[in-house]
């Protein structure tokens, strides 16, 4: 092969890494995207949610028993006031 | 540039550990990089956000999996974006086997973001070769170019010697030569 031909080939070949240079530029992915992905990524874990329901569970019991406990109270004390309440 | 304060391996460690925090620092520092290989191999930055989405979703589900084996954890990324963009090329391959009566009519423009980043004809021409080109040597050249990375460092990425990189480089530029040739693609002149 030539010398000139070898040349030519060269200059072939770094006129088309100039081209993927411009060609092939970094981009910014937009900042909404970034963003709201990264507050996804955020969120916590499925076994943190688990628990975090448990405990929910766990409330809503201890609510349900307060609320049953006071009705109780309520219609003892509403029996009491019809038994004795009337005759005072 | 590295960033000097910036500890990869205790980020890591912790974020293994189910640190979300930690895990949002890698994110931080990869999602560009995952986001613009994504991007040059779909071609489509609507697939590209959903894609880069999943390759991080994917990535903090199985990070107490990851085990340093002395490669870049960039490397454990780019295989798991390589391998959803893969199954992206498969699915999408299946689709176009729809008969062209059922087939819906697609945008040209829309279809083609790279419009929007003000890309010359000749330049979309040479976009379309390098997405004709073999998976490996596509990254190849987004590692080269877009993320101006050595060979050395392509080679840890791609698991090849710093030698083989350079030589799959220079065949992969004999092959475009080749191409643009054929589609009387001039080099010399815009």
């Amino acid at each position: 092969m030539s010398k000139r031909k070898i040349s030519s080939e060269t200059s072939k070949l770094d006129e088309l890494e100039t081209r993927l240079a411009g060609t092939l530029r970094r981009i910014t992915p937009r900042r909404d995207f970034v963003h709201g992905l990264r507050g996804r990524i955020h969120l916590p874990p499925r076994e943190e949610i688990a628990f975090r329901l448990h405990d929910w569970e766990r409330l809503l019991l201890v609510f349900g028993g307060v609320v049953s406990g006071t009705l109780v109270v309520l219609t003892v004390a509403r029996a009491l006031f019809h038994l004795f309440g009337r005759r005072t | 540039m590295p960033e000097p304060e910036f500890n990869e391996e205790e980020v890591l460690s912790r974020a293994a550990q189910g640190d979300r925090d930690a895990f949002g620092q890698l994110y931080e520092r990869y999602i560009d990089r995952i986001f613009n290989y994504v991007y040059y191999r779909t071609g489509n930055l609507h697939d590209a956000e959903d894609l880069t989405a999943r390759v991080f979703q994917r990535a903090m589900n199985h990070i107490h999996n990851y085990t340093n084996r002395g490669l870049p954890f960039s490397a454990w990324l780019y295989r798991i974006a390589h391998n959803l963009v893969a199954n992206w090329h498969r699915d999408r391959s299946r689709r176009q086997e729809i008969p062209l009566n059922d087939a819906p009519i697609a945008s040209s423009r829309e279809d083609r973001p790279e419009s929007t980043l003000v890309h010359s004809q000749e330049q979309e021409s040479l976009l379309r070769l390098i997405r004709q080109l073999p998976p490996e040597r596509q990254t190849l050249l987004i590692l080269k170019f877009v993320e101006n990375l050595s060979n050395a460092e392509i080679g840890q990425i791609m698991g090849r010697s710093e030698g083989a990189v350079k030589s799959l480089y220079h065949r992969t530029l004999l092959a475009l030569r080749d191409q643009l040739g054929d589609q009387n693609i001039n080099l010399e002149g815009d």
